[in-house]
């Protein structure tokens, strides 16, 4: 079972209320579907300034594996106020620990409304379902 | 079986192949094969890859930053083609290396058919390997495409809000970038694109289940493609990173 302290995205990305912010990353299913278990394949990952602005579902950054560039959609729209300075240059530490250390962005939101979003059952059942 | 549109164009400028591809890929109206080649050749960085990573670049007649990750390519003397669909529709039903499994599994067969000996790298080295080139086909992995000791397929995918951009290249023949790389030339077949064209797509319909129905991109995708197919050429696009 996935963490239930925070709310998924179809695409693949979780939500965590953090006191007024939002941290943002990806799920293991998602790493999974990169790299088919060897995290070694993980080559790169393209992450956002600072102070940009994002929309709920735009593109805030890519991640590639040996074989494909994967766009990272942000789940909620605010302000990206800190990025983690690790997961860029530690792919595999990202990997390893995707719900704690490998988050990717804090975003000051426009709602802490995360009501759009799955808990972590509905979560499964998505990924569990041939889509 | 599932039914997709078939496109080909021979010879089509870098800016229509580029255009064309991401506009399936943003809002392809079907599960869409596209067969090509390009006219002049051109040379196509990886989504990540700086310019300068390319010694050779300025040797080809154009240059284009693709979507897709991976290395460069010099669209020349090949068959170029791309698969786009939904996450879930197969190839796309698995991981990113399960789908490479099965679109190469297609592409060996329809290697197999015109008499070349193709197989995937595995864990043998290869002869093509080399090192600070940026050349796609100077680097491989377990899951290329391989004959006589040599990587023969270029392929790399782009995944975006649930659908994906598959692109491979299959050598005929080298050129001045690529050097000694599996070709069909290198193994003594003259095959022309347009000959080995119908062979992979027999592939992909035993190999993964495709029903291919000839078509052409809606007026919709072509606008879509001409507006986004601009700006691949340009210097701000090419040595964007």
């Amino acid at each position: 079972m996935r963490p239930e302290d925070r709310r998924y995205a179809s695409s693949h990305e979780w939500a965590k209320q953090d006191g007024d912010t939002i941290l943002i990353g990806i799920t293991d299913f998602a790493i999974d579907e990169l790299c088919n278990g060897n995290i070694d394949d993980l080559v790169y990952c393209d992450l956002p300034e600072a102070g940009r602005q994002v929309d709920a579902g735009e593109t805030f950054g890519e991640i590639e594996s040996v074989k494909a560039v994967s766009d990272l959609l942000s789940p909620v729209a605010g302000e990206i106020v800190e990025v983690n300075p690790t997961v860029e240059e530690h792919l595999e530490a990202m990997a390893k620990d995707p719900w704690g250390k490998g988050w990717m962005i804090r975003i000051k939101p426009a709602s802490t409304d995360l009501s759009h979003l799955m808990d972590a059952a509905a979560y499964e059942e998505h990924i569990a379902t041939p889509h | 079986m599932s039914a997709w549109r078939l496109i080909t164009t021979w010879g089509a400028s870098p800016e229509f192949n580029m255009g064309l591809d991401e506009a399936l890929l943003l809002q392809g109206e079907q599960p869409t094969v596209r067969l090509y080649t390009w006219a002049p050749d051109t040379l196509s960085l990886g989504w990540f890859q700086r310019l300068d990573e390319v010694p050779g670049a300025d040797r080809a007649s154009r240059r284009v930053r693709r979507l897709t990750g991976g290395g460069a390519i010099h669209h020349q003397h090949e068959l170029t083609f791309s698969l786009t669909a939904p996450v879930g529709l197969a190839p796309y039903d698995g991981t990113v290396p399960e789908s490479y499994e099965r679109v190469h599994a297609a592409i060996v067969k329809a290697l197999a058919a015109v008499g070349l000996d193709a197989r995937l790298r595995g864990d043998d080295p290869l002869t093509s390997d080399a090192e600070a080139t940026g050349m796609c086909f100077h680097h491989s992995t377990p899951l290329d495409i391989a004959w006589g000791g040599a990587k023969g397929v270029g392929s790399a995918q782009r995944r975006r809000g649930g659908r994906v951009l598959h692109h491979g290249s299959i050598k005929l023949g080298t050129t001045s970038l690529e050097g000694p790389i599996a070709t069909f030339e290198a193994a003594s077949q003259q095959v022309t694109p347009v000959e080995f064209g119908p062979h992979l797509l027999r592939g992909f319909e035993q190999e993964l289940g495709l029903e291919l129905r000839p078509g052409v991109p809606s007026p919709a995708e072509r606008a879509c493609a001409e507006q986004l197919g601009a700006r691949y050429t340009t210097e701000s696009w090419v040595a964007q990173r």
